[in-house]
């Protein structure tokens, strides 16, 4: 399993970096990837921020710092929570997506007529989605930055009764450009760890719906699993 | 309309799914493999999910306790952080991506291959067979696997603290239960069993209800996990003001 993971790997890295890209098609899928990505996450941005809101305003309301919430919102939610949202949220939706697609083309046997007419399936079918989900993935994130802390921003105003000058304030007190552009780091590394994996569980599928069914499964909890350790390794990095 | 169809159907849907629970006769074989089977299945990409989340609470939260010079508040913020918000979002987009995910294949192929009409042409009730045990198993498992998944966080928050940055141990374990209480670990165990609720209906509905071959059933469980997650932090949120929120 690992051996045909690196394998995997190992061609798509030759058909990127050996043949032309396609950019045509790249642009395609990452209009498709991001288009359809957008409205749930706009919903589970405003959602997420509104509950760390609450949380950050249960947290600190005992030791008399309710306005250090603006803080905490935009701390917690630039550094980490929006980035991990959006991998999230794509990896449920594009990832599953890519896996089943790529999953049906295997178990109809289109992969083996493409390798037939001597036309790498990598560089036709993940390639593009490679491109595709790197160029829409940050600008995804920054869309959800931005829902993320007005939802916030509304909840603590509405809601929480705060002062919203003073969240405003010190949130952008304490976010700087530097954080948002290791956001967009992020968000680069998740999208190609989600496109990787996805593709890799499509292109290995078993036969029948059982097999397209298990490899979307697969794609999603392995999607998961390594951006978390990947976050964990980024932070460290950028933060540390 | 289409949207409120599909809303009413799931309704009907879950409806019929609580009629059966709350009647007899239930398949208990059935549901004890089916939430066995479930909590094993989940139980390694729910630890391993949660334990880096964990780090990275430690991490983040260990430089802005720099600043005021209290790093001995760090493993309350990590249990508090872990117990009530952490270990039941993570946990259960991991059970949705894992087990609801799986549930919606299964009963999809089941769908497909025509299995579910030959269990109703054989008279046998297919969502009591099917479907019961499979929501239960998503009830019972997801606060289980939440708090599993809160000790893994709590041990990844440790690892980056003593381990790698070098914190007193001692002090990590004495300020542990600080600021954590009885109410925060039930606070979240009960959001674990509504988002447990979640996983098991929406994936259920969407499998017993897959059309279209195989690529019906990739779709079935792409839908499961999206609907499942996005519904999860959109209650989480009503739930985190309902448990713990100080409102005004």
């Amino acid at each position: 399993m690992t051996a045909s993971f690196f394998d995997f790997i190992a061609a798509v890295a030759v058909a990127l970096l050996t043949r032309r890209p396609p950019l045509l098609a790249s642009l395609e899928e990452s209009y498709r990837i991001g288009v359809k990505s957008l409205p749930i996450l706009l919903v589970i941005s405003t959602f997420a921020g509104t509950n760390l809101a609450v949380q950050g305003h249960d947290a600190f309301a005992p030791l008399g710092g309710q306005h250090l919430v603006g803080m905490f919102v935009a701390l917690a939610g630039v550094r980490e929570m929006a980035p991990l949202l959006v991998a999230a949220m794509v990896a449920a939706k594009a990832g599953t997506e890519m896996a089943s697609q790529i999953a049906v083309m295997r178990i109809r046997q289109q992969i083996d007529a493409l390798e037939v007419m001597a036309i790498d399936p990598h560089w036709l079918l993940v390639v593009p989605r490679l491109l595709g989900i790197v160029l829409v993935l940050p600008a995804l994130t920054m869309i959800s930055i931005f829902v993320f802390l007005a939802a916030a921003w509304a909840v603590a105003v509405a809601q929480l009764g705060l002062n919203g000058h003073a969240f405003l304030a010190l949130a952008t007190d304490v976010t700087e450009p530097k954080d948002l552009l290791a956001c967009a780091i992020k968000a680069l590394c998740f999208g190609v760890v989600i496109c990787v994996a996805s593709c890799f569980h499509g292109f290995s599928s078993r036969p029948g719906p059982d097999g397209v069914g298990r490899a979307t499964n697969a794609a999603v909890v392995t999607s998961a699993v390594l951006c978390a350790a990947v976050n964990y390794v980024l932070s460290e990095l950028l933060y540390g | 309309m289409e949207p409120l169809i599909a809303l009413g159907r799931f309704g009907l849907f879950s409806a019929a799914v609580w009629w059966r629970i709350v009647t007899p006769r239930w398949e208990v074989q059935e549901t004890l493999r089916q939430t066995w089977g479930v909590s094993i299945r989940c139980l390694l990409p729910v630890a391993a999910t949660v334990f880096p989340f964990g780090m990275v609470m430690s991490l983040q939260g260990l430089q802005i306790f720099d600043l005021f010079g209290a790093q001995r508040l760090l493993s309350s913020l990590v249990s508090v952080a872990v117990f009530r918000e952490l270990s039941p979002v993570m946990a259960t987009a991991l059970v949705a991506a894992q087990g609801g995910s799986s549930f919606a294949a299964e009963l999809g192929a089941m769908r497909i291959k025509e299995e579910i009409d030959a269990t109703t042409v054989m008279a046998i009730d297919p969502i009591r067979v099917h479907v019961v045990p499979r929501v239960i198993a998503a009830l019972v498992a997801t606060p289980v696997l939440g708090l599993i998944g809160s000790a893994s966080g709590i041990a990844g928050g440790y690892v980056t603290a003593v381990w790698l940055k070098g914190e007193p141990a001692g002090t990590w374990w004495a300020n542990l239960w600080a600021l954590t209480q009885l109410s925060d670990v039930l606070g979240g165990a009960v959001k674990c069993l509504v988002f447990g609720a979640i996983i098991g209906f929406v994936s259920c509905y969407n499998g017993y209800n897959a059309s279209g071959g195989a690529a019906g059933v990739g779709r079935a469980v792409n839908d499961t996990v999206v609907t499942a997650t996005t519904s999860a932090v959109v209650a989480n949120y009503f739930l985190t003001t309902v448990l713990f929120g100080s409102v005004g």
